[in-house]
């Protein structure tokens, strides 16, 4: 099975084997190439139905090229109104998540504390309950309590689930985190709060924007949990989903391409600018 | 600002100040909500009887969830667990061939992993309806390998199920994958290739094991949703292939019969748990949670 | 006042109240009739209309014209009241439990005006416990223009409470492409060569309805005995692998791109869907096939003047036709055929809007008492979820 992943690092023995594992090691990159043929295959599909003008309600035959799709991406009643609802969730519940998952990293790394076991655990569980299960807890709770669904109630449910993830992304950093840095700022004088500012957040900067990220991905995608509490309010995904019942708008392509080009360039300049910094270091 | 006295460890409230808003917020919106619902779970009524639900101590709920829905609730285990074990031998060597391969180009090779997950869950998982459609060219070339039989179908059956939920939770399983194999020093893996003289046991025996940590998170982050998962069943199964998710979201969403979809969701969660917590003592990952 | 009403006097007035529709009147229905304009009401209270009407309806169920609806726009335009309309209603259970805790708190739905079909226990439900408000029928003259066959459901008597969208006949729809003309149940669940490429749908009474005719059994009188032996009949045909999977909606994309040679379908959807693929055809089985009334209804807390006055304005014989053009079901609006004979005659003469007395006389109607049967119910949602 993983036969492909067998490594033939500096081959130097006879030529057949040579030829073995010159053969292998081409096998490992067909396989990823394979592999990221793919991944790509479905966001290849909706992105040339993109440009699709179809006849009826449904987006799957090709008939022909448009650009209209992409100019009028709001055509659709109620599409834009669902982007926006899922911008603004996102933008809130990833910042508050963020925030809330920075401070409980920070704990759980830098103390010695009663009871620390038992957070680790609280922290753990909701990553390790299927969205099903948080979605339907939440409208039980809801429910009992009488809140009115809607956009506080998608909110309460995103960070819940984003806290989680912030705290294991910030955590990951946090660990391999070099204390002398700080100690030596202290003895310079600096008190605890100037330390932390000056000191800790730029160096755990990268890891609370990654977390921000993070979050951000998530609750823009979430579909279970936000369909459970969401009321009559419609987020992107609950639009698509309603959608896809009974006529399918190239526009849901158009959104859903749109996020992907937005989230990699966002991402490929990270990356470029990573690399950058790689090289001058 | 004793909220940032982070440097002195036994700093008594600093702790606990840090931690009160997200536990809070954990407790309320995380915790209370599974009280309630193992509280809905045990409550009795009916849409006709009038709506009122009322507390029972109606333990017929999970016998009746478990006697009327074992079909849902072992497919949704076999399903989780073939996409997992799918997913782990398809990225496994992906993981591997970027971590010791890629050079300068890993962060780049990452990003296409994680980049097709930026589409919105539902509109992938919809395209993979239009490409396993049965007269798509999927499809037909399956048929023309005798993969399928003439006149038969992917779309609407198991299978797709199965691919959908390996499809969607792949990055779960790759990037810790990458992770752990990423972590390990080559001059080990040198030395036990020179050790064992056979690169394949070399894997075996090094590589592998040192991998672990990133297998087990990465099965664990792949089979948890996808054992709750009810969008791929929906989309692209049939009424033979449905999960456990699709009762609860049914009962939930439609009939309103929430007690019944409150025992429903707590035996999977428990029993998710369950094989969590199995599954960390056996392969010996005490640091699950840490 | 519904509070007095038990559950069993319910049944049995529903019980009583015998078939929802009959027949031979609905031939009727769009033809004849008073067609003149219609006059302001004789409204003496003075009413107030809110700026916004919140109508949530069932997806592709109103005119379109691009990506407007002119019928709303010309509602705008007469009364200044903005329509905001939601086409967030899939399928009656779920759009019903989307509602409920609400209605079940006195909470307001944040909608004035929903749409909800006879064939579900829902619109009777919603009446017996008090979750509608009253129509302001002084705001509503052209309630005479509703066809007398539809003036008495026996969920609600007087139409105090309600005042039907569409009607619809649930048929077999088949690819002609893909197959022979399948037009009875007996192929549709037993033929082989349709096998895994059929579909139901997940409504009680579409299923229950055409399945009990090809059984020889009546669906509007339902006994155990007639009940099992249709579940029974499903159940093998899902067991075979013949059904694909068991619909709401979403059967329409399905039969388009051909996954489905043939299914359980709406009348109504055929014709739009052959803008998709020209191949569709529609027909009742010949065992009979089903019909059904979306309603409008008012729930509590909607603003019931606004809501009535724009039940009114789709009343109004031209504004009928004009979204019957449209969406293609049978309209209940006296008139409306023949201002519709003068916009689009083609659509007019089309069978599936306008039904032969024949397709009329063969369509059965469900047991209403079999909609509140828990024990069906529950033996229903296990078979399509299961």
């Amino acid at each position: 099975m993983t036969s492909v992943a067998v490594e033939a690092r500096r081959p130097r023995r006879s030529a057949p084997a040579k030829s073995l594992a010159f053969v292998r090691r081409h096998l490992l990159t067909l396989w990823s190439v394979l592999f990221f043929g793919y991944l790509v295959l479905p966001i290849a599909v909706v992105a040339v139905f993109s440009f699709n003008a179809p006849k009826g309600r449904f987006n799957f035959q090709w008939e022909h090229f448009t650009f209209s799709n992409w100019t009028h991406w709001n055509a659709i009643p109620g599409i834009q109104s669902a982007v926006q609802l899922s911008l603004e969730i996102a933008v809130i519940a990833s910042i508050l998540a963020t925030a809330l998952g920075t401070l409980m990293a920070l704990a759980l790394v830098r103390y010695g504390f009663r009871g620390r076991g038992t957070t680790n655990f609280v922290v753990f569980l909701p990553l390790s309950t299927p969205e099903i299960v948080l979605g339907a807890s939440l409208l039980t709770l809801f429910l009992n309590f009488s809140t009115p669904l809607g956009f506080k109630t998608i909110l309460i449910a995103h960070v819940m689930f984003c806290v989680s993830f912030a705290v294991v992304t910030v955590k990951a950093r946090l660990v391999g985190f070099d204390r002398h840095l700080e100690e030596a700022a202290m003895d310079l004088g600096a008190n605890e709060w100037t330390t932390f500012q000056k000191v800790t957040l730029p160096l755990i900067a990268p890891a609370i924007l990654a977390a921000l990220l993070l979050c951000f991905a998530i609750s823009i995608d979430d579909f279970v949990v936000t369909y459970f509490v969401a009321g009559s309010r419609v987020t992107f995904p609950i639009f698509v989903w309603g959608a896809a019942r009974v006529a399918t708008p190239p526009q849901i392509n158009v959104i859903g391409i749109a996020f992907f080009v937005i989230a990699v360039t966002a991402m490929l300049g990270n990356v470029f600018v990573q690399n950058y910094r790689a090289k001058q270091a | 600002m004793g909220v940032f006295r982070l440097f002195h460890r036994h700093q008594g409230a600093t702790p606990y100040l840090l931690l009160t808003p997200g536990l809070l917020w954990l407790g309320l919106f995380f915790l209370a909500p599974l009280g309630f619902l193992i509280y809905q779970s045990l409550e009795s009524g009916s849409i006709v009887a009038g709506f009122g639900f009322h507390f029972s101590w109606q333990w017929s709920n999970y016998w009746d969830a478990l006697k009327g829905y074992t079909g849902e609730f072992e497919r949704s285990f076999e399903y989780a667990g073939l996409a997992t074990i799918i997913a782990l031998v398809v990225s496994y060597p992906v993981a591997y061939w970027i971590a010791f391969r890629g050079g300068r180009w890993k962060n780049l090779l990452l990003l296409f992993i994680v980049a097709p997950f930026f589409v919105t869950y539902l509109i992938r998982t919809l395209a993979w309806q239009t490409i396993l459609a049965d007269h798509g060219v999927v499809v037909r070339i399956l048929i023309d390998l005798h993969l399928v039989a003439h006149g038969g179908r992917v779309l609407a059956t198991g299978t797709a199920v199965i691919a959908g939920i390996t499809y969607n939770f792949l990055p779960f399983m790759a990037l810790p994958v990458y992770v752990s194999l990423e972590q390990i020093d080559q001059t080990l893996v040198e030395a036990a290739e020179d050790l064992y003289a056979n690169k394949w046991l070399a894997f075996l025996r090094v590589t592998f094991p040192l991998s672990l940590p990133g297998v087990v998170a990465g099965t664990l982050l792949t089979f948890i949703p996808a054992a709750g998962d009810f969008i791929n069943a929906t989309l692209l199964g049939s009424p033979t292939s449905h999960m456990i998710g699709n009762v609860i979201n049914s009962k939930f969403n439609g009939t309103i019969d929430y007690p019944s979809a409150a025992a429903m969701s707590f035996i999977l969660m428990a029993v998710i748990l369950g094989l969590v917590l199995l599954y960390a003592r056996a392969v010996g990952t005490e640091k699950l949670t840490g | 006042m519904t509070d007095q009403i038990t559950r069993k006097v319910f049944l049995r007035r529903a019980a009583a109240g015998g078939s929802i529709l009959t027949v031979p009147g609905l031939l009727a229905a769009c033809g004849g009739g008073s067609s003149g304009p219609s006059t302001a009401g004789g409204s003496t209270v003075p009413h107030k209309l809110a700026k916004t009407l919140h109508f949530s309806n069932w997806t592709l169920y109103i005119d379109k014209k691009g990506n407007a609806h002119p019928s709303l726009d010309q509602f705008k335009k007469k009364y200044g009241v903005t329509v905001d309309y939601t086409e967030d209603i899939n399928d009656n259970e779920s759009f019903f439990s989307k509602i409920e805790p609400n209605l079940q708190r006195g909470q307001s739905t944040g909608r004035d005006l929903i749409v909800m079909t006879d064939n579900s226990r829902y619109p009777a439900l919603l009446v017996q416990k008090g979750w509608v408000e009253k129509l302001d029928k002084s705001a509503m003259p052209n309630f005479k223009n509703l066809i007398p066959q539809q003036r008495h459901p026996s969920w609600d008597p007087n139409r105090d409470y309600s005042l039907p969208w569409q009607s619809g006949f649930t048929g077999i729809g088949w690819n002609e492409k893909l197959t022979d003309p399948i037009t009875s149940m007996g192929d549709l669940l037993g033929n082989k060569k349709l096998k895994g490429k059929v579909g139901l749908l997940t409504e009680f009474s579409d299923t229950l309805a055409l399945v009990m005719g090809y059984n020889g059994d009546d669906p509007s009188h339902i006994t155990d005995k007639t009940f099992n032996k249709a579940i029974d009949t499903i159940q093998k045909a899902v067991h075979s692998g013949q059904i694909r999977q068991f619909y709401g909606n979403d059967y329409a994309s399905a039969l388009a791109n051909g996954d489905l040679t043939a299914t359980m379908a709406w009348s109504g959807d055929i014709v739009q869907l052959q803008a998709d693929n020209s191949h569709l055809k529609w027909q009742q089985p010949d065992t009979g096939g089903d019909i059904w009334t979306d309603n409008m209804l008012i729930p509590k807390g909607g603003n019931v003047y606004t809501a009535s006055v724009y039940m009114n304005f789709v009343y109004d014989p031209k504004i009928a036709a004009e979204i019957e053009d449209y969406v293609n079901y049978v309209c209940p609006v006296l008139g409306a055929k023949e201002a519709l004979l003068k916009q689009d005659p083609a659509i007019a003469k089309n069978t599936l809007i306008f039904p032969t007395k024949q397709e009329l006389d063969s369509a059965h109607t469900i047991d209403p008492a079999a909609l509140n049967n828990e024990k069906y119910q529950t033996t229903w949602q296990n078979l399509i979820s299961a």
